[in-house]
């Protein structure tokens, strides 16, 4: 049996071991010169997963992928694309193609002769090509443009041919670095739906890389998010979201209120923890974790989770500072009596009235939806 | 740009100025130009005297068609001319490519020999050509001639080509070479398919430049030409030793329009855009 990632839930677990993997690093460290990019990062992409690789900007994502796509070899560590090791395999002979973040759409060629450019390089014959390359262009819903050079196309239409330009190898393996980033946001919204669709159609395992956490959750079976070389956690979506490792994760993937204090019991997977002034809370342990009594820990909650009135087991005084409205809810921005920051969303579903600025009042919220989290 | 800031308000203001700048710009271009152009003007002079004009005539032209000699240092000139351009282009985008594509130790010292080649004095690369030429091929059999003109002509305008490639390497997308390996193409492929096509207007640009400037090139050819081979600035100087006769004009202007055309050649590719 595999070895199994870094599983949240047991049940990704059974999952692993029943798939198979299409791309393993194992121990993989990337340096220039004394700086690891990269750092001992060990990963498993399973066959037909959609996988996107999250971070901020120099966190090692991009070189990951770089890596996978052989432009740039690891310092340590083994990479194996569907079982086989690629180490010292060029680019050329890599069973992966890549979506360029610039599109890298050859200028001297058209649509049709770009899309083409991978099988002919294959030597598939030439009436195939053809077949081939009037497919690959529906699929993008570039039908039409064959004749186009990529000075006559528009950002998004670039985009389509970089993609078709990469499927029609049929690679084991589509490498995507930000292809989206230069978009504007409704066409990346758009081309994000797209995509997804496209990768359930053609069951190819997509490595995508961003850096923008509300795409790699809205497109992504799995997220590894990354930070300064290292992962920080790997899980599904929700998984990432509800119950983020630590600190990193839980700020970096949408907001989040954050207590610091010291536990003052230990209850099997609950705990109560001393906060600041009167502050009591309760929360959850995280699978696995074993804090003690006495230990400084972080607790944290996600603002939608949290609602005005005493319904929960974590009930609180708070002042609102400010309120701003987003249309489908409604941000609170609240302070309590030491000046520590509260953040909670209200859905703009019903009438009802909240409070006003400068009101005192009670928030609360459950201890299930308030996580312990980990260094 | 200035124009521009003044808008219609100012235009009476900025007449006086903007005529005496027409006007400078107009002696400058005649400075420039205006020896140029007596010079074409007389080669068609009917009389041999290249200071008073007596009537239009294409003889001295019909005199460079009929002169041996003068076929001789054209022919020359043309092989020179031809071979030295492939051989330092061919070098010339191969260094640019080096030199952009690759980190080597020493490549900072590269870089600045390949442009300090492009301003040494002609006068001392011609006299340390022929003093290499000398010492080095004689023993081996090789004559001072279009062998050494060709090496020597390589040798000073291979850094030219090298900094026009460069230019258009330096503009072009690396992810553009990096698409092509990542869809099965290796080095070759990717150089024939893709780095090439998108800088070959730099290359010929680099070409056309070489070419002109080796078939302009007097002073280096002058040393190491040796006896029996001359091309054509050579031979202009040899005629005017015996005196300026409406035929050199006219030879002159044969260089000035061939030189005109592929400069003009090489600007218009140079500023031609990535895949147009």
């Amino acid at each position: 049996m595999k070895e199994r990632p870094t599983a949240q839930k047991p049940r990704e677990g059974d999952q692993d071991s029943r798939r198979e993997v299409a791309v393993a690093l194992t121990g993989i460290t990337k340096r220039f010169g004394e700086f690891a990019v990269v750092d001992d990062l060990n990963l498993e992409i399973w066959e037909g997963e959609f996988f996107s690789l999250l971070g901020p900007s120099g966190c090692g994502k991009t070189t990951t992928l770089r890596m996978i796509a052989g432009f740039e070899n690891p310092t340590e560590g083994v990479i194996s694309v569907a079982g086989e090791p690629v180490r010292g395999v060029p680019p050329y002979r890599r069973p992966v193609n890549t979506v360029f973040q610039s599109y890298a759409i050859f200028p001297h060629l058209n649509v049709f002769d770009n899309v083409a450019f991978g099988l002919r390089r294959a030597r598939v014959p030439k009436d195939e090509i053809q077949r081939r390359v009037v497919e690959a262009c529906e699929m993008v819903q570039l039908t039409g443009f064959e004749k186009r050079r990529s000075a006559q196309l528009s950002g998004g239409q670039q985009q389509r041919v970089a993609l078709a330009r990469a499927l029609i190898n049929r690679p084991k393996v589509l490498l995507l670095d930000e292809p989206l980033g230069a978009l504007d946001l409704k066409l990346r919204k758009e081309l994000q739906l797209e995509l997804r669709n496209l990768q359930h159609e053609v069951g190819i395992t997509f490595v995508y890389v961003t850096h923008d956490q509300e795409e790699a959750l809205t497109m992504s079976d799995r997220i590894a998010v990354m930070n300064e070389g290292k992962v920080q956690q790997i899980a599904d979506p929700s998984t990432l979201y509800e119950l983020p490792k630590n600190h990193f994760v839980a700020n970096f993937i949408g907001q989040i209120n954050l207590f610091s204090g010291e536990l003052e019991s230990v209850d099997g997977g609950r705990v109560t923890l001393r906060s600041g002034e009167g502050i009591k809370i309760e929360a959850l342990v995280r699978n696995g974790d074993t804090p003690e009594i006495g230990e400084q820990v972080q607790a944290a909650v996600r603002p939608e989770k949290i609602r005005f009135g005493e319904t929960g087991e974590n009930v609180c005084s708070v002042g609102v500072r400010q309120i701003v409205y987003l249309g489908v809810s409604t941000q609170y921005i609240t302070e309590f009596a030491d000046g520590t920051r509260l953040v909670l969303y209200q859905q703009n579903a019903h009438d009802s009235v909240g409070p006003e600025v400068g009101e005192q009042v009670n928030v609360s919220w459950d201890a299930n939806h308030c996580l312990i989290l980990g260094g | 740009m200035a124009a521009k800031a003044g808008g219609p308000m100012q235009k009476g203001v900025g007449k006086l100025p903007d005529r005496a700048l027409f006007l400078f710009s107009l002696l400058i271009y005649a400075f420039l130009y205006a020896p140029i152009l007596v010079l074409m003007f007389f080669s068609f002079n009917s009389s041999k005297s290249t200071q008073s004009w007596t009537g239009f005539s294409t003889e001295w032209y019909r005199a460079l068609l009929t002169d041996q000699t003068i076929h001789d240092a054209f022919r020359t000139s043309m092989i020179v001319g031809v071979t030295a351009t492939l051989i330092a282009t061919a070098i010339g985008t191969l260094t640019a490519l080096a030199l952009t594509r690759h980190n080597f130790r020493g490549q900072t010292f590269a870089d600045s020999t390949i442009y300090a080649a492009t301003v040494m004095p002609e006068i001392v690369v011609g006299v340390s050509l022929l003093v290499f030429f000398v010492a080095v091929f004689l023993p081996l059999g090789v004559e001072l001639g279009i062998v050494t003109i060709v090496i020597a002509h390589v040798a000073f305008t291979v850094s030219f080509v090298t900094i026009v490639v460069r230019a258009r390497l330096a503009g072009m997308d690396e992810s553009l070479e990096e698409a092509a390996q990542d869809l099965g193409a290796g080095p070759v492929t990717t150089f024939v398919r893709v780095t090439l096509p998108l800088i070959l207007p730099g290359v010929m640009a680099g070409a056309l430049l070489a070419f002109t400037l080796s078939f302009d090139d007097f002073v280096i050819t002058f040393f190491v030409s040796g006896v029996g081979s001359s091309t054509l600035p050579l031979k202009i100087y040899s005629m005017i030793k015996f005196g300026v006769t409406p035929v050199i004009n006219a030879l002159s202007t044969v260089v000035l329009v061939v030189t005109m055309i592929l400069i003009f050649g090489g600007s218009r590719l140079l500023s031609r855009r990535e895949g147009a």
